[in-house]
């Protein structure tokens, strides 16, 4: 374990209301600082949850969460935070929306950033929010978030309501930013070939739990699709998936001795990983050992 | 440490750019009113003297006015509750703030002390004024109100200031609790009205009253203000109730009055020098449930967003 961790979670639970089921329990690992993680999941997994707590909107029902080597609530200064439906005043103007987060932030906020990201857009200044459209609000809250120039930026689903040009645009700011500054992102989302290309860390929920947590290259190197004769015998490698069609076995292995050299094997994508553990949700989950909390 | 080389951020200016077209119309009501006021304590009451019809004008403004002013901490719990923590809740704007730099405990001080500092003065514009106008009448008409009216008594004192007070907080605090914006709007717009009720009819008691006992050739029970009891007494000293029969001097009361053993009335009352000290009682009371209800919204929020972290030495 080096440096300190953009996130760390040890044991995180939320439930909502007394008698609520839990949205998120027994999570823990590790994010690395400088990572762009992408938080993977079906609806309802519990990813907002996750990015509302380490952004210190909600409190954790039991266990903790740090943020930046300290409480999400100390950290606001340095973490950017973008919700997944946007919001914003209605009310304001997009130059009094930027003005309100000067007013809102310290002095790390930089104006020229915020301007440029929403000049960018080709956003009239005096245009009131309520009249943008969906992909021109996400520019807008995008602004608030970057000219806060977070360590930590938090952002669930951001690219929802984002047309492919803009999704693509949106990226690259991202990208830049990521690499400019050195900003540790978490981008949350159910489309996992969305991020497969800008991310480099995974984090995977399901059920409220975390399934997979590290680099996606050491996951997916620590992962083989084989196929095989059926009937074959898959012990002692730990299997995530298998399925028999006909007279052949095809899965999807976490080997752990070297394997029989009569199957032949393949690398899983990320797509296949992903959904080869939501589909079977009692295999079990694994964390690379950094990111091990 | 200076603050000057870390501007720190500045919630009460993002309230007010947000709040704008409310402090706008509180700032329309607080002048129309007043102006209103200004009328009725200067020439309506010059001019309730003879003329009927110039009474009559008198009378009608002086309700309205007193209305207006009653109405005022209703105004501000329906616009609390609709808008100022129930909305911000709804749209997850309230999110957005609490992500910038500043604590939802911040944010819930600014979107509170302000308004709170902007009505506590508008409000106490109102009430001033009201009371002037009231006293102007006071010997000049006889139109002029007494100041035990109930309308009147409320829109003289300090009690509208804390029940606008009392307003916006519960706004505030039903706000976070339903984060529905018709829910805590009507939820909000109850509280003044509760303890605008419960204060009136705890009024008489907040304060020890003054006895008078009078003779029975009086009509009525002596002793001008606002009355808590009245009644006979007999000869033994016991206090029993006035059948409203009269004056003694009336031969069928007096055989009444000494079938009863009456001697004297007597009347529990609080003259117009009770005035202050009830008020005060009253809007102490108030202040303290508006205070109660305030520490219950940051806690609410507190439980809600986490503890809040200490403050550097640079926030001194």
């Amino acid at each position: 374990m080096t440096g300190t961790a953009a996130i760390e979670a040890a044991a995180l639970g939320k439930r909502f209301g007394r008698r609520g089921g839990w949205a998120l329990r027994d999570c823990a690992f590790r994010l690395p600082a400088g990572r762009v993680c992408a938080v993977v999941g079906p609806n309802g997994a519990g990813k907002s949850t996750l990015l509302a707590l380490a952004a210190g909107l909600l409190a954790p029902t039991e266990g903790a969460i740090s943020v930046l080597g300290t409480v999400p609530g100390a950290a606001r200064e340095r973490v950017a935070y973008v919700a997944q439906d946007k919001p914003l005043y209605p009310q304001l103007t997009v130059a009094e929306t930027l003005r309100m987060g000067a007013d809102l932030n310290t002095d790390r906020w930089d104006a020229s950033v915020a301007q440029r990201v929403v000049a960018d857009g080709d956003l009239n200044p005096k245009s009131r929010i309520r009249t943008l459209s969906g992909g021109q609000c996400t520019r807008v809250a995008l602004a608030l978030a970057l000219a806060k120039r977070p360590e930590l930026l938090l952002l669930d689903e951001p690219m929802a309501d984002l047309d492919p040009l803009a999704r693509h645009e949106m990226m690259g700011l991202l990208m830049a930013q990521a690499a400019e500054f050195g900003t540790t992102i978490v981008m949350s989302s159910h489309v996992v070939a969305e991020l497969e290309d800008s991310c480099d860390h995974l984090l995977l929920i399901g059920g409220g739990r975390v399934r997979l947590a590290g680099e996606i290259d050491e996951l997916l190197a620590a992962h083989v699709r084989v196929s095989a004769p059926a009937q074959t015998a898959l012990e002692p490698h730990p299997v995530v998936e298998s399925r028999t069609t006909g007279r052949q076995l095809s899965a999807l292995l976490r080997p752990s001795t070297p394997l029989d050299t009569d199957w032949h094997t393949s690398k899983p994508s990320l797509e296949e990983l992903v959904l080869s553990y939501l589909r079977n949700p009692e295999a079990s989950a694994i964390e690379t050992p950094e990111t091990a909390a | 440490m200076t603050t000057l080389a870390h501007p720190r951020p500045r919630p009460q200016r993002a309230v007010l750019r947000l709040h704008r077209p409310a402090l706008l119309g509180w700032a329309v009501f607080v002048i129309v009113v007043c102006g209103l006021l200004l009328c009725v304590g200067g020439p309506l009451t010059d001019t309730a003297v003879m003329d009927p019809a110039k009474i009559q004008r008198y009378k009608d403004w002086n309700n309205y006015t007193t209305s207006a002013v009653l109405a005022a901490p209703f105004l501000i719990a329906a616009w609390s509750g609709a808008t100022l923590t129930s909305r911000e809740l709804e749209n997850g704007t309230a999110q957005l703030a609490w992500t910038q730099s500043i604590s939802p405990a911040r944010w819930l001080t600014a979107k509170l002390a302000l308004p709170a500092v902007l009505i506590t003065v508008g409000s106490g514009l109102l009430v001033g004024l009201h009371h002037w106008a009231w006293s102007r009448g006071q010997g000049r008409t006889y139109a002029a109100k007494q100041w035990h009216n109930i309308g009147t008594y409320s829109a003289n004192g300090t009690t509208v200031v804390a029940l606008a007070l009392s307003g916006l907080v519960a706004g505030a605090l039903l706000g976070l609790l339903t984060r529905s914006s018709p829910a805590s709007l009507a939820g909000a717009m109850c509280v003044p009205a509760l303890l605008w009720g419960a204060v009136t009819l705890a009024t008489p008691y907040l304060w020890p009253t003054v006895t008078t006992v009078s003779s029975l050739k009086l009509y009525t029970a002596g002793g001008s203000g606002m009355s808590v009891s009245e009644g006979l007494l007999t000869s033994t000293g016991a206090r029993i109730a006035d059948p409203g029969c009269g004056s003694d001097t009336d031969k069928t009361c007096r055989t009444l009055y000494e079938k009863l053993d009456a001697v004297s009335y007597f009347n529990d009352y609080h003259p117009y020098s009770h005035y202050w000290p009830l008020q005060l009682t009253a809007t102490a009371i108030v202040l303290a449930v508006t205070a109660a209800m305030t520490v219950a919204a940051f806690r609410l929020l507190k439980r809600r967003t986490g503890p809040a972290p200490a403050r550097k030495a640079a926030a001194v």
